[in-house]
């Protein structure tokens, strides 16, 4: 019979969602170093189209995955306390906070478009629009993973569920880290 | 490694070869690419930019014909063993599926890979051909066709992936065919191929076809890719204890 209870030092999830982890830093670190050399290189085109973007869904999209990450972090918690009882809540609430961030994107994505900003329109809309893109896939991904979390939290408690779940909260953290980093690039820096 | 996948192949000989001579297919796809795409061909940095003038690559490919011409024999071999490559996946996932499903499905997508890897060679081939008698911008097009049948098909390739990693994903623990870390890897190689689609709105910077995000990330990774699910399925073959 396994132990809860007892407390161990080991690493949440599967080893290999942690490679895929620092693979994935790897990719977008190179689209930050991108992002950085432009803003170095044309500062004044990157510092006019900053300030077209409106701060309030970028604000908006960081809270909601800050959130959403609070409820994954909940569920899981739970999962391991109460054998699947009580938890399908967060896992909900986390997949809507993902659904929200993208019908968000997508406004805010259509309000540029409908004034004339698109990916061609220079070096900054360029890499906004294709790097919170690949974003969105990862969350659209996310919103996926969680939909099974949401599944597999609902039964007993097994040490392989519990490292499962944890893997996938491990995605969509990375998420929600990733979109700091562009946040800050994009809307604030 | 998983105990089993070693086990199965361990009272099957012949299979444990076929499974290796696969893997080894794949690592000679990388080298025969290396000395084709890398060294003579120009396909990879590419010699041809997105944003060249058709008479400025016209210029660039009668300075590199004859080189281009070998390197474009080399390509179509290497690019030919994708089939085998693909085939010992996918038969490596058979072995431990009841319901063969994902293993039929991963051939189709081996078989359609492989032809529009060949049709990359082809096009390259058609484009180093008779620079003198085709229009330039006829050249410049057969670039643009190479570079699009390679980067712009991020369903087909980046769909293999996933299909290799779903089934790993999906069995028993302990009845995997590749350890689960194959599946993660699949899945970032797949995730490293999308921005590919990126050079159908730009001919310069870094989502263009001779970009570094559209075009050396998904071309880097796609060989990476190759050599770790070549070293695994020889490890599998060679692996006769664990």
């Amino acid at each position: 019979m396994h132990d809860k209870s007892q407390t161990q030092s080991r690493i949440p999830g599967e080893p290999g969602i942690w490679a895929f982890v620092t693979g994935d830093l790897l990719v977008f670190s190179l689209f930050f170093i991108l992002i950085a050399i432009g803003n170095q290189e044309q500062g004044g085109v990157f510092s006019s189209a900053r300030s077209t973007l409106d701060l309030r869904f970028g604000l908006a999209n960081t809270l909601l995955l800050l959130t959403g990450s609070f409820f994954v972090a909940i569920g899981v918690e739970r999962y391991r306390i109460n054998d699947g009882r009580d938890n399908r809540i967060w896992f909900r609430l986390a997949i809507l906070s993902g659904v929200i961030f993208l019908i968000n994107k997508v406004f805010e994505w259509n309000a540029k478009v409908s004034d004339g900003l698109t990916p061609m329109t220079n070096d900054f809309f360029m890499y906004f629009f294709v790097f919170t893109a690949i974003h969105a896939i990862h969350v659209f991904v996310g919103v996926v993973i969680l939909s099974f979390l949401h599944k597999k939290s609902q039964a007993p408690f097994t040490p392989e569920t519990q490292r499962g779940l944890e893997s996938g909260a491990i995605f969509w953290h990375l998420v929600d880290l990733l979109w700091i980093m562009l946040f800050a690039l994009f809307y604030l820096v | 490694m998983s105990a089993t996948s070693s086990n199965v192949l361990a009272q099957d000989s012949m299979s444990r070869k076929s499974l290796a001579f696969c893997g080894y297919t794949g690592y000679a796809a990388i080298i025969l690419f290396i000395i084709g795409g890398v060294w003579l061909g120009g396909m990879l940095p590419p010699i041809p930019n997105a944003n060249d003038a058709p008479a400025e690559l016209v210029a660039k490919v009668k300075d590199n014909l004859l080189s281009f011409r070998i390197g474009s024999i080399f390509m179509i071999a290497s690019f030919a063993l994708f089939g085998t490559f693909g085939a010992g996946i996918a038969a490596q996932t058979r072995r431990f599926e009841t319901s063969p499903v994902f293993s039929y499905v991963q051939i189709v997508f081996a078989a359609a890979g492989t032809t529009i890897a060949l049709l990359v060679a082809f096009a390259w081939s058609l484009m180093v051909f008779r620079p003198d008698t085709y229009e330039p911008s006829i050249l410049l097009m057969w670039a643009d066709f190479a570079y699009f049948l390679a980067l712009f098909s991020v369903p087909l390739f980046g769909g293999w992936c996933v299909l290799i990693a779903l089934p790993i994903f999906f069995s028993e623990p302990g009845r995997e065919p590749f350890p689960r870390w194959v599946a993660y890897v699949n899945l970032w190689a797949a995730l490293l191929f999308a921005p590919g689609q990126m050079v159908i709105f730009f001919k310069d910077g870094p989502f263009s076809w001779h970009g570094i995000v559209a075009m050396y990330l998904p071309f880097i990774a796609f060989f990476a890719w190759i050599a770790v699910m070549s070293w695994v399925m020889i490890k599998i073959a060679h692996d006769e204890n664990s």
